[in-house]
């Protein structure tokens, strides 16, 4: 079977040729067709390792197939279509090229075979997936660029490290299952989960991507994370530490979600408690759990771009990202299609039956019950509960409907529905959502085990309707004391963005001081030394002089002054003077040397012409 | 709109309680799943929890002006 070309480089060609395409209308075909290609090239792909190259002693390979890479070859495709379809209307060339480069990376991630690949595409990601947000070209938008690339580079060093260690003790730089233990494997592990935002090192996450721009926050959501999940499920699967912080993520996410204003900020709080499901199933590490966490990564993409879409369509719209700067201004009069797919990916990511987040976050959590572990399956649950109260019914509601505060003044907001692509984007994500949610065997089939797990159990879903029904209830008696307020939350960002300040700070005064003193100290020597410096040559006997002159001058003084003495003095002065005075002229010193340079040369010139003709 | 929303809600509240008290798990993992209704009280009192527990949280100690970082 021949392979043209491995699909990562589809998308990195495509970003170098997308600025070469003037025309617009081509343009847009082209980004549309960049996935297309790339999905026809997965469908050739069948399982095996293809494009491996020796490189320094090492083999590189560019394309190890199976069913896991495969899985999230194909959802990393398809929402790179669907995102571009979003983002069609965009005229800024390099937010295209910056997204392309960014999902080639990721799917260089997914089909890496060894683990410098693995590296380079990591970071390739953290570089590309930054001008999504830094596109955004605000202030805000570029401090917290700044902060993610940093806490980026901060874990590709930590995974450089770990993997330098493997590969010196193992002698193999091939990627797949790392045996936990020991500082290589934690190393690693620590650089994945960094991506995968596990708390404490989760907070670039919810600074960064409420920042970026509204095309590429949806990008953002679907990739880096996920392709975070893809390789802890290739390396460390079943280590039970991930099943532990898995869970607490989930809740973690959640508990901050509710106390958030910024609505794609709550969205991204959401991501780190999805993200949680899927830790937590690798973690659990049975066939069920690990193909739980395939499945809801795949679902978790489509609902999650979704959401950010919606989002995003809103900020595009008005110009408002935060539910006090939104709620009571009516907008579901005026936007309700943008509403009804933005509740469409609600229900999926809450689990509502007959949407794709249903029959995958149902895996991991029967894969926790498969384990009989009570605090994990409570932890998980109550993070569904939190996910549908606020994704679904307190985001909405502040955002489309809610009731300003009493007494505020409510300017009218001029809104309509979104661009048609952006509309069309959404609805076939939304298609997608309920495609997977009514029939889970398109998805399950694709799965790295084979899936004998039944989500439609007639208990199951009773049980699941009941949960989010009186989560709704409660929703409903809290109505009115859920209003945003105009505040933000501490994260554990705080730890760098303070300090950081501080540092700032020190820099700017005590430091700079110091910087002022010395200069000043260093510049009078320099010119001290450049006013001797003018005549070298009499160096010695300026100094011999101005040493003679001092010393003469204080023995006087301490034998006391005379006339003839003085006389002296003056006499030895101006002769210290004089010779300062005396110019230096260089070429003096200069054309002997530079002339018998010149007669070394013509001598070696004549000796080389002699010998030259004599040895022939 | 605000009427039909609530019938549906109710209907589906009295639907999901009769379906949840004939249909029981065949191979429940854990004790509560044999209680009928569990999962409707674990969602109205973990949704108190969470709320109540993340405004406290956020009211005490972690929520701040939004200026915050910018001083």
């Amino acid at each position: 079977m021949i392979n043209p070309i491995p699909p990562a480089f589809v998308f990195i060609i495509g970003a170098i040729l997308i600025p070469i395409v003037r025309e617009r209308r081509l343009r847009q075909l082209f980004q549309l067709l960049i996935p297309a290609i790339a999905f026809a090239d997965l469908l050739y792909m069948g399982h095996g390792t293809y494009w491996s190259y020796h490189f320094l002693g090492y083999e590189l390979i560019f394309g190890r197939v199976d069913k896991l890479s495969l899985c999230f070859g194909y959802v990393f495709v398809i929402i790179a279509f669907l995102g571009m379809f979003y983002a069609l209307h965009v005229r800024d060339v390099g937010q295209h090229v910056a997204a392309f480069l960014y999902i080639g990376s990721a799917l260089g991630i997914t089909f890496a075979g060894d683990l410098f690949t693995l590296f380079a595409f990591w970071e390739i990601m953290a570089i590309a997936s930054v001008f999504l947000i830094w596109f955004q070209r605000d202030t805000a938008a570029l401090d917290a660029g700044f902060r993610y690339i940093m806490v980026h580079i901060f874990g590709g060093c930590v995974l450089l490290a770990g993997i330098i260690i493997h590969v010196v003790n193992t002698g193999s730089t091939h990627f797949g299952l790392i045996e936990y233990g020991g500082l290589a494997s934690q190393l690693i592990l620590l650089g994945f989960i960094i991506n995968a935002a596990v708390p404490p090192l989760h907070a670039w996450l919810a600074d960064a991507y409420p920042e970026a721009t509204v095309t590429g926050a949806v990008f953002l959501s679907a990739f880096t994370t996920k392709s975070a999940v893809y390789v802890l499920l290739r390396a460390f699967p079943g280590v039970e530490l991930l099943m532990w912080l898995g869970a607490i993520m989930a809740v973690y996410g959640v508990v901050y979600a509710i106390m958030e204003n910024d609505i794609r900020r709550l969205l991204s709080y959401h991501i780190i408690s999805q993200v949680g499901y899927m830790v937590c199933g690798v973690g659990i590490g049975t066939e069920m759990g690990l193909n739980g966490s395939v499945a809801h990564a795949f679902c978790h993409i489509l609902y999650k771009a979704l959401l950010f879409m919606g989002t995003g369509a809103v900020i595009h719209v008005t110009g408002r990202r935060k539910v006090t700067e939104l709620q009571g201004r009516n907008l579901y009069k005026m936007m309700p299609i943008c509403l009804s797919l933005y509740l469409i990916a609600g229900f999926s990511i809450s689990g509502v039956p007959l949407f794709n987040g249903f029959v995958s976050k149902t895996m991991v959590v029967a894969a926790a019950g498969g384990i009989h572990s009570v605090p994990i399956h409570l932890l998980l649950h109550l993070a569904s509960i939190g996910t549908f109260f606020s994704t679904t019914l307190k985001l909405p509601y502040g955002t489309w409907f809610g009731k300003a505060p009493e007494g505020e003044k409510i300017e009218e907001i001029e809104a309509k529905e979104p661009p048609s692509n952006m509309l069309i984007a959404m609805g076939l994500t939304a298609f997608l959502c309920i495609f997977i949610g009514c029939y889970p065997r398109v998805l399950y089939d694709i799965l790295p085990y084979s899936v004998h797990y039944h989500p439609y159990a007639s208990y199951h879903v009773a049980a699941t309707m009941q949960l989010l029904l009186f989560t709704a209830a409660v929703f409903w008696l809290f109505i009115d004391k859920l209003g945003g307020h105009a505040t933000i939350s501490l994260d554990t960002d705080w730890f760098y963005r303070k300090p950081g300040m501080l540092l700032l700070w020190f820099c700017s005064h005590p430091l700079q001081r110091l910087r002022f003193g010395l200069q000043h100290l260093l510049s009078r020597m320099v010119a001290n030394v450049a006013g001797l410096s003018k005549n070298p040559i009499l160096l010695p006997e300026i100094a011999i002089r101005y040493i003679h002159l001092r010393i003469i001058s204080r023995l006087y003084h301490i034998s006391g002054l005379s006339e003839d003495k003085l006389e002296e003095l003056r006499e030895l002065e101006s002769r210290y003077d004089a010779i300062r005075k005396i110019t230096y002229d260089k070429d003096v010193y200069r054309r002997p040397i530079g002339f018998g340079v010149l007669l070394a040369v013509v001598l070696l010139f004549l000796y080389g012409l002699i010998y030259f003709i004599r040895s022939r | 709109m605000a009427r039909t929303l609530r019938y549906i809600l109710f209907i589906s509240v009295g639907l999901s309680m009769l379906v949840g008290l004939f249909f029981r798990p065949e191979h429940p993992h854990f004790w509560w799943e044999r209680v009928p209704a569990s999962d409707a009280i674990f969602g109205f009192l973990g949704c108190i929890l969470l709320v109540v527990g993340s405004k406290v949280l956020g009211h005490y100690w972690l929520q701040r002006d939004e200026d915050y970082y910018s001083d």
